[in-house]
């Protein structure tokens, strides 16, 4: 029997339909624009599908949060867990992700945006796996299943080994309505994977672990590290890996600068890493995709910039990502803020992805697409 | 318009070419692994008869193949040499392609030109078992099919990611009565140690050959049989360019291109030495002999050219050759045969001498080739021999920029029958290009002080 925390965001994706490009503080304007909910339905979708589940105790929130939804698809086995009155609001989803999480589900599925993803994970952090239906009006985060149908077989083939991690990300919605995007690496939660839908695909493609590729890309990175040579480790999993076989401290959401096997700098801004590299220091990035879209630059890794890049020089940057990572991003993409730099990436780059062994991913380029 | 080429039976060849005889100065010895000097006849004696020992080291131009061999081989020999007309009109090239087909044979490839030989012999030697390693299979259901011809016994390590990625391989040895076991195994002390160290290990071929060494150095009534890279192997594989040879002399061609994939590099050996022989002694000066291999496991292009161990675990000779490592692990990609980190002595030293060259290709593309191949010709080609197809094809392509009308002759070593799953993955959009590192690894190597 797995238990599964379910909860919906009520209000998430009403702004975007009608340009408000997130619903956090604007639903009354969102409803005045003849908005309308979304989340309910694309909810729907998902537990339909697996309303026939015998293996699912859900518990849930009441009204709008949960427990209607759960009703009209025909679910029987659940238990109201959190009581909330009124308008829903980030609170609400905070105090019932508290609630699941004291209550110890397996999984927590939820049904919303970027910011329900952000609420949720700073309640439950890591201590519970997350999954999203996608619904909401921003959805940088990569805690989202692409649909509410993969979600469904995410959460019936879901096996607590079979674990990704994935970036939260924070979106800053005030600059986003005036077309700027500003996204953070918020935190990284784990979500389920599927290995692989074909059995014989399955075989193939299965490549042990996130966790046993993780230690094999860190060991060939310090085996080829270079005496004298800044290594600028960027956020993430894979990079803290990294440190952890070279035996130096890494933030996990930080950039941090790393020589000679020893740390320099720990969770530096633009700033100071400009300084470091300023004066000729010959410097190497170790950087790693970020978020559902898999970008080696521009989210969540601002401190590095354009001036940076160009400093440090394309070719010295080192993108290292998990097999499972690169299956579910088969473009990679390059947002820099420097248009002219981000073409000089080209069409392809090589991604480390095993101990001496790399992947050819192809990099979105405006041109051609 | 002749498409297929034949020969008739009594036309199979008497004689294994050995071009070793045409080679400037010796091949650089093997080195006994723990020693580093040169091995002797007696190093061998454990695990290979002593007439696939004597042709491992002669420098004999030919050497006799035996009648009984020659019989075993009227199941098959000689293959047919087909002309490539639709491929060719597909491409619109100026360029003749030529590919011979070595899927006509029992077990779907050219690895029966040498399972037999190798039977026989220890056959002959009084040996009642035989332990091989096997990659994707190939070789496994070949050896399988020769030892029962022979009634020896067989065991074959086959590498773990092939055994449950290719089920049908393994049934087929299991026809031929043959005992396959998913490498590293338990019934060795390699495959322990391995399996200690790492339980969800693949397997590799490096670790199966080791597996496969152990067992018949600890069984007196046993040998190993090696499938590719060896020196005796790449000499009985020259049934395959001798044959092509005559065939395009039958409609007065010689090739200007000969292309194989490379993964131990026999198959490429068989088709490429007797040309590679017209090479150095000088008759056919300009032949350009192309190896095709994939960009994960890129050997001969990426590798270093120096003694190595053959397998993972330190038991065999270190062969002087092309290298990625013997402890490199290639990922687990389709072409599962060519997942080889060295390459045969022979192969290497002729690349480094420049007297053929090599080229290295992604998962996808060569998949591309396989299917305008299928579409084409016909023949569903196994992911191997896709790298040849590939190579043939861009050589064909570039004629059509040129304008120039050259003959390309491939080897089309196998069909993929077997290997569905990956053409399924193929239009599933699910195979992954991986590519070796090297830049990565030669600037640290270069930076590294040496140590003296």
């Amino acid at each position: 029997m797995k238990r599964i925390g379910f909860l919906i965001n009520p209000i998430a994706g009403m702004g975007g339909a009608v340009g408000l490009k997130g619903t956090d503080g604007n639903v009354e304007e969102a409803r005045r624009r003849g908005a309308l909910p979304l989340a309910q339905n694309r909810a729907r979708i998902t537990l339909s599908l697996l309303s026939h589940d015998k293996r699912l105790d859900f518990v849930t929130c009441s009204g709008a949060m949960g427990e209607d939804a759960l009703r009209e698809t025909g679910i029987q086995q659940y238990q109201v867990i959190y009581h909330f009155k009124g308008e829903s609001n980030a609170q609400n989803t905070r105090q019932a992700a508290q609630a699941f999480l004291k209550a110890g589900v397996d999984l927590l599925l939820f049904c919303g945006g970027d910011g329900t993803a952000r609420d949720i994970f700073d309640e439950v952090g890591r201590n519970v796996p997350i999954l999203g239906i996608p619904a909401g009006v921003k959805m940088y985060s990569a805690v989202f299943a692409i649909d509410p149908v993969t979600a469904a077989e995410l959460v019936a083939g879901y096996q607590i080994k079979s674990l990704r991690d994935s970036e939260v990300m924070d979106v800053d919605e005030e600059a986003y309505r005036t077309g700027e995007l500003k996204t953070r690496l918020h935190g990284i939660a784990r979500t389920p994977v599927l290995p692989g839908k074909v059995q014989l695909s399955k075989q193939i493609f299965e490549e042990g672990d996130e966790e046993r590729a993780k230690g094999e890309i860190a060991r060939f990175i310090h085996e080829i590290m270079i005496p004298d040579v800044l290594y600028i480790l960027c956020a993430g999993t894979t990079t803290d890996s990294i440190a952890r076989a070279l035996g130096v401290k890494k933030t996990l959401l930080g950039v941090d600068a790393v020589k000679n096997g020893k740390t320099v700098a720990l969770d530096i801004d633009e700033k100071t890493l400009w300084a470091l590299i300023e004066q000729g220091q010959e410097a190497k990035i170790l950087i790693s995709p970020i978020g559902a879209q898999g970008f080696i630059l521009g989210r969540g890794n601002q401190q590095i910039s354009a001036r940076i890049v160009r400093r440090v020089g394309i070719g010295n940057i080192i993108v290292v990502a998990t097999p499972h990572k690169l299956r579910e991003t088969p473009v990679l993409y390059v947002d820099s803020g420097d248009p002219a730099l981000d073409a000089e990436f080209g069409d392809s780059v090589l991604v480390v992805s095993g101990y001496r062994m790399a992947q050819r991913k192809r990099i979105y380029q405006v041109e051609r697409g | 318009m002749q498409t297929k080429i034949l020969l008739d039976e009594e036309q199979i060849p008497k004689k294994w070419y050995n071009v070793q005889a045409d080679l400037k100065s010796p091949l650089d010895p093997p080195l006994h692994p723990k020693t580093q000097k040169p091995i002797g006849p007696e190093d061998l004696s454990a695990i290979f008869p002593m007439e696939l020992i004597r042709q491992e080291v002669t420098t004999d131009r030919h050497i006799s193949i035996p009648e009984e061999v020659q019989d075993v081989m009227r199941l098959w020999r000689p293959s047919p040499l087909y002309r490539a007309h639709r491929l060719e009109k597909f491409l619109k090239t100026p360029a003749k392609i030529y590919y011979k087909w070595e899927g006509v044979s029992p077990a779907g490839s050219h690895k029966t030109n040498t399972s037999i030989p190798q039977a026989y012999y220890n056959m002959k030697a009084g040996i009642e078992r035989i332990a091989t390693e096997t990659g994707a299979g190939q070789w496994g259901s070949a050896m399988a099919f020769a030892t029962m011809l022979y009634d020896l016994e067989c065991t074959i390590y086959m590498v773990r990611s092939s055994y449950t990625q290719k089920p049908y391989r393994k049934s087929m040895m299991h026809v031929w009565g043959a005992e396959c076991l998913p490498s590293p195994s338990t019934k060795t002390n390699a495959g322990r140690a391995m399996l200690e160290k790492d339980p969800d290990t693949p397997g590799s071929l490096g670790m199966a050959i080791s597996e496969a060494v152990e067992d018949a150095a600890s069984h007196s009534n046993t040998n190993y049989a090696l499938g590719s890279v060896l020196n005796h192997v790449c000499l009985h594989q020259t049934v395959i360019g001798l044959e092509c040879r005559e065939q395009l002399a039958m409609v007065d061609d010689y090739p200007d291109v000969v292309i194989g994939c490379v993964g131990g590099g026999s198959n490429f050996a068989g088709i490429s030495f007797p040309f590679a022989g017209d090479k150095l002694t000088g008759k056919h000066k300009d032949v350009d002999i192309i190896g095709a291999e994939p960009a994960s496991c890129p050997t001969l292009t990426k590798g270093l050219f120096t003694y190595d161990l053959a397998d993972e675990a330190g038991y065999t000779p270190l062969l002087k050759m092309f290298t990625l490592g013997h402890d490199f692990v290639p990922p687990s990609m389709h072409a599962g045969g060519l997942r080889y980190h060295g390459d045969s002595p022979i192969v290497s030293r002729l690349v480094n001498d420049g007297v053929m060259r090599a080229v290295a290709y992604h998962q996808s593309e060569v998949f591309d080739a396989a299917q305008t191949f299928a579409r084409t010709e016909g023949i569903i080609v196994a992911p191997e021999t896709s790298h040849a197809v590939k190579s043939a094809i861009d050589e064909a392509l570039k004629c059509k920029k040129t304008g120039e009308d050259k003959t390309i002759l491939f080897n089309c070593s196998g069909h993929g029958n077997f290997d569905m799953s990956a053409y399924d993955a193929y239009y599933e959009g699910k195979l992954v290009d991986y590519e070796y590192p090297d830049e990565l690894i030669k600037e640290s190597l270069a930076r590294i002080p040496k140590i003296s």
